[in-house]
């Protein structure tokens, strides 16, 4: 009778004992590893757009501020997409003929809103607010990136609740002067620690509050 | 009405083992997220901005009269109602109806298209069908009170276009009594109000002016206003069953409506009047005596109040006695051009279409086939009719026997007007587009009138651009924002001196005397398909979704019957059956209940919840039932109820505490240490102080809570089961002093326990403390182990054990509902526990305006929602760390107490005592 397990069993056996101690450590560090990576967050990726509308270009190359089109960022949560008919004000003037346009043209003739793909998205147990942010030097940049810089559109950050709270528990390593908020080129100076203690003092911001779970969950 | 689904149905080893595979490839299939949209607007609405909230004065009505409110829409979404306190009838605060019309405005089930006889129509169809009835039709228009001045002028044209029209106008709960009893007393009608503030000494005979009504707001707040100021107002209530005013009142007198006659003239002979010999007990006389000396010392300061069931004679004879009084009461003509009584309304219309005097028939806005009693046959009555047609807000039982079915305009997507109790005229706004295809009353009164102008805004315009003073568009603009147009109060009259009229004996039925009210939450049944309502727990039994029949323990004994008992009762040959509740402290021999349930055709919700006593009623309005037969059932009806105690074993006195006028506080012991941490209280301390002397038991706090925190409603099989989702409850107690039951209200949100037992024992920290002393529910964190609900002492937390906000909601009825949901608020999911957060997102939003502006948040900024709504101003919210801030006060106040002190959670949310005014013996 030939032998029941040949000599490569034994390999087999001590691989098999390995892969059980690995493969779960394993999975569950890769899932981690998934959980936080661009895959899952969706970080860095674009998204068909009914219109492929470039920041860099309105930004950049014509210097529109943000608060252009995003009127709401100042007074409301929601910083707020521009109504078509804000689209038009330039757009019935110039380039009224390109075919990229032919979305917007139809969306005021026809009165149907453009659907635009949402890129930076939270979920829906968090309620995040802009003004306030904006109120207290938070600049658009440290969160959207260099949006100015964005030929379309994408998520600059990861956007999960650790990335949030880095900010929440030291919030002087981002803070800047209300008057750079809007500044898409500002970079932390080299004494931003004591910069953004001041700012925090100056601002009156509650650090304490900051990491409370009502902050943002509801 | 379909029970709540379980989750799955019972599956078997197979179907659990394809399920996980599927479940788990699924998974690892799934990895990204799923795409969501941004819609801007294709063209913005000036002033918009997008996600925040705008509040628009508007009017919703009670019973034809109007009330003023401000709606809040979210995007053009109308998501909750608040008060206007420029407007009379509101006075900064809503009640129940008030609060929830927005629930109404979304509800599924609602008419949404024209119909002819089952088929969908549309409306250029209907007008062509109806412009073929010759001029000299013999039309017949139902509708309820109608006070509007557009309305009004609306009616006039189309009697103008048809000469022969019948305007039959009803309203169940009416004033015919009240207007009759002017008739007698001043050989006119007059509208009488009482200046309830003006009054130290009211007598209240079976009437309930804190209960619900259109004039409810009015009055509770003038209640609220005599009870914060010395001294003390001082209510006598003699009635057959518990009211809330009988409840709110110092000395009450439990007697049948035989009794209350009685009674009235006892006071009567004692100030003077010569009514002949009285037949009351002798604890009952001397009651009355002492209330006629407490009448009579407060001359020019005393107040009677004859209750609408009350016979006209009552009513003459409380004219006779006010003005014995000079009772603070101001006269007007009446409001209501329409002389006829509501009940004759209601016969006459039964007569005219049996008797074939109508060729056409237009139901607008009203139901008489649920209204009227069973004995008028109102349905083959109707059917009789050649042309009948139906408007209204569902398609509901006046509607299946109607030919043509049009949908009305809800008032939150209408123009319109109204009219308040004291005359004030406010505009209706919409702020939403119909979502049907609807029309206003107004646009469908001037279709069938055949004018030339349809738009219910230029209609109202119209009737309002002769009138304007000044500049019209300035005029207009200032009437919609302040939610007011000035100078239309009705001016007061000074009434002739009133005429003694000596009240019939009320018919002394040897038996039992079936005594009905409106209902507190469905009113006549036009509510009926709002489960918001449905759910909204009746002021003492806590009873939901019914009416079931109260009686007193001496009847209960005599018959037989214990709580929870199903009888049925019998009045000249008809049958009803109905679950029944013992109620200590109702006059024996009175069996109550309240009318409004059982509709037949009011929708998912509404439909076949609780009982029809309309079958046994004699007239039409006449909510008295003598020589009333009940015998014990053989079908088991249940009493679904959110409170099963109210005695709680003698520790309602430790829970509930009392005291007397001006009795000193005792000396505050400091609190025991404890070993967990004491949260800080750096930046604010939030509090709640409720004032149980105040609170009337109204229940607007708890609709407006779940307005404005997305509380799913439960349903009636779930309730049966001791679950519910209210955040906020009031507690009702029964408790005994010298010998008189007593009735008192508890308003109890969580507690926010400084050292709360729901936090230790949280496996995931899911119930945590905020720096502001919010004690927080973290949903996305909770998994729902229950261990926070089991270890609250004051059993505030709620569970959902199934998704009542979603798929599982009490009677499926899709995705319309959602969009009246606070975006502020997570709705939440299976297997979340939550409960109230004192309005997290408003003292966030508070919070965030006050930061961005570089301030504190400032006194009274931060208003909870219960607390805008309560027409009493019982519950107090604010900063502790601030000293000067109304709660602090509170806290210091002599009546100031912490429920179940003795467990050393330092609530927050602590309590006023109730006041019981024991003095002169009675």
């Amino acid at each position: 009778m030939a032998q029941l397990f040949r000599p490569g069993a034994n390999t087999i056996a001590v691989a098999l004992i390995v892969a059980l101690l690995v493969l779960p450590v394993g999975a569950v560090a890769l899932s981690y590893f998934m959980w936080e990576s661009p895959y899952a967050t969706d970080q860095n990726m674009t998204k068909a757009q009914p219109v492929p509308f470039s920041h860099f270009h309105h930004v950049s190359e014509i210097g529109l501020d943000c608060r252009v089109c995003h009127t709401g960022v100042e007074k409301a949560a929601f910083a707020g997409i521009p109504s078509t008919h804000v689209c038009m004000t330039c757009h019935s003037q110039i380039w009224t003929n390109a075919a990229m346009l032919a979305p917007v043209r139809d969306s005021l003739a026809s009165g149907t809103p453009l659907h635009w793909q949402r890129v930076n998205r939270l979920p829906d147990y968090v309620f995040f607010d802009h003004s306030i942010h904006v109120a207290k030097g938070v600049g658009c940049s440290t969160c959207h990136g260099r949006v100015d810089q964005m030929a379309l559109t994408r998520q600059a950050q990861p956007l999960t609740m650790g990335w949030c709270l880095q900010c929440h528990r030291h919030p002087e390593d981002y803070i800047r002067p209300r008057s750079a908020v809007f500044d898409m080129a500002w970079t932390p100076p080299s004494n931003q620690r004591d910069k953004g203690l001041a700012l925090i003092r100056q601002y009156l911001i509650h650090t304490d509050h900051l990491t409370d779970c009502s902050t943002c969950h509801r | 009405m379909p029970p709540l689904r379980p989750p799955f149905a019972a599956i078997d080893r197979r179907t659990s083992l394809k399920l996980l595979a599927s479940a788990m490839s699924v998974a690892m299939a799934s990895c990204g997220r799923p795409e969501e949209e941004i819609i801007p607007y294709a063209d913005m609405p000036e002033g918009l901005v997008a996600g925040e909230p705008q509040r628009y004065a508007t009017t919703l009505c009670l019973g034809g009269y109007g009330r003023g409110f401000l709606a809040i829409a979210v995007d053009g979404r109308p998501i909750k109602i608040e008060g206007n306190a420029r407007h009379p009838a509101s006075l900064g605060a809503t009640d129940i109806f008030a609060e929830a019309e927005v629930l109404s405005l979304y509800d599924p089930d609602s008419s949404k298209i024209v119909q002819h006889k089952g088929a969908i129509s549309n409306w250029e169809d209907f007008e062509t069908n109806w412009s073929k009835l010759a001029r000299s039709a013999r039309i017949g228009l139902v509708t309820g009170r109608i006070l509007s001045p557009t309305t009004l002028a609306r009616i006039d044209a189309l009697r103008g276009r048809y000469p022969s029209l019948r305007w039959y106008r009803y309203e169940p709960i009416n004033d015919d009594a009240e207007r009759q009893g002017a008739r007698l007393a001043f050989g006119q009608v007059l509208s009488c109000r009482a200046e309830w503030e003006a009054a130290d000494v009211i007598l209240c005979l079976d009437a309930d002016p804190l209960g619900h009504g259109p004039d409810q707001l009015r009055i509770a707040r003038a209640f609220a206003q005599r009870r914060a100021t010395a001294p003390r107002q001082k209510i006598y209530a003699v009635e057959p069953a518990w009211t809330l005013t009988g409840a709110a009142a110092d000395h009450r007198l439990a007697l049948a409506p035989g009794g209350i006659v009685e009674f009235a003239k006892a006071i009567a002979n004692s100030l003077g009047a010569s009514l002949g010999p009285i037949r009351l007990a002798a604890d009952e006389a001397a009651f009355a005596e002492k209330v006629a000396r407490d009448l009579r010392q407060a001359h020019g300061r005393a107040l009677m109040l004859a209750g609408r069931a009350q016979s006209p004679e009552m009513h003459a004879l409380c004219h006779w006695l006010n003005d014995k009084l000079a009772a603070p009461v101001t006269c007007h003509a009446p409001l209501d051009p329409v002389m006829e009584d509501h009940g004759q309304a209601m016969t006459a219309l039964a007569q005219d279409m049996r008797s074939g005097a109508l060729d056409a028939l237009v139901v607008l806005g009203c139901n008489p086939i649920h209204d009227a009693p069973d004995r008028l046959e109102m349905a083959q009555a109707m059917d009789r009719v050649p042309l009948r047609i139906q408007a209204g807000l569902h398609a509901d039982e006046s509607a299946a026997h109607c030919q043509w079915v049009l949908p009305l305009s809800h008032a939150l997507e209408s123009w319109g007007d109204a009219r308040a109790t004291d005359g004030t005229v406010s505009l209706v706004q919409p702020l939403i587009r119909p979502l049907r295809d609807s029309r206003t009353a107004d646009e469908i009164l001037a279709l069938l009138a055949g004018e030339e102008q349809r738009k219910a805004h230029d209609l109202i315009q119209g009737t309002w651009r002769a009138k304007a003073q000044g500049n019209f568009d300035n005029w207009w603009r200032k009437a919609l924002s302040d939610g007011v147009i000035p100078g239309e109060a009705a001016p007061p009259i000074v009434p002739p001196p009133p005429k003694l009229v000596a009240p019939p004996p009320a018919l002394l039925s040897t038996g039992i005397t079936l005594v009905l009210a409106p209902h507190h939450s469905v009113w006549d049944g036009r509510y009926a398909n709002n489960a918001w309502l449905q759910e909204c727990p009746a002021p003492f039994t806590k009873e939901v979704w019914g009416n079931s029949l109260y009686l007193a323990p001496e009847d209960g004994n005599k018959l037989g019957l214990a709580d929870g008992d199903s009888v049925d009762l019998s009045a000249a040959g008809q049958t009803v059956s109905a679950p029944v509740a013992i109620m200590p402290g109702q006059a024996s021999g009175v069996a109550w209940s309240a009318i409004g349930q059982g509709r037949r055709k009011a929708g998912r919700i509404g439909t076949d919840v609780g009982c029809r006593y309309a079958a046994l009623l004699a007239a039409p309005f006449d909510w008295r039932v003598g020589d009333l037969r009940i015998a014990k059932s053989a079908k088991a009806l249940v009493l679904h109820s959110t409170q099963t105690h109210t005695q709680l074993q003698g520790r309602a006195e430790e829970l509930f505490q009392t005291t007397r006028p001006g009795a000193r506080a005792e000396a505050a012991k400091p609190p025991p240490p404890s070993v967990l941490p004491v949260p800080s209280r750096d930046d604010y301390a939030w509090a709640m102080v409720i004032d149980t002397d105040a609170c009337i038991g109204c229940n607007a706090c708890v609709v407006a809570c779940q307005s404005e925190n997305n509380v799913p409603v439960v349903g009636p099989e779930e309730i049966a089961l001791g679950r519910d989702m209210h955040w906020l409850r009031v507690d009702s107690y029964a408790v005994e002093k010298n010998g008189q039951a007593r009735r008192g209200f508890q308003t109890v949100p969580c507690m926010h326990c400084e050292l709360a037992p729901c936090e230790p024992v949280c496996p995931v920290e899911a119930s945590v403390h905020d720096h502001e002393g919010l004690n927080v529910q973290v949903y996305n964190r909770c998994i729902g182990t229950r261990f926070c609900e089991a270890n609250c002492p004051y059993k505030v937390r709620r569970f959902n054990w199934y998704d009542y906000s979603g798929e599982q909601a009490y009677a499926d009825q899709g995705d319309a509902l959602k969009a009246q949901h606070n975006p502020d608020v997570s709705v939440r999911g299976r297997g979340v526990m939550e409960k109230c957060n004192y309005c997290l997102q408003r003292v966030s939003r508070a919070r965030r305006t006050a930061e961005k502006e570089g301030r504190k948040i400032a006194e009274g900024e931060m208003v909870t929602a219960c607390q805008a709504a309560c027409p009493t101003r019982a519950i107090h919210f604010g900063d502790l760390n601030n000293a000067d801030s109304d709660v602090s006060h509170k806290r210091q106040d002599a009546r100031h107490y912490t429920l179940l002190e003795e467990l050393n959670t330092r609530p927050r949310t602590t309590f006023l005592k109730r006041v019981y005014d024991d003095g002169e013996g009675i």
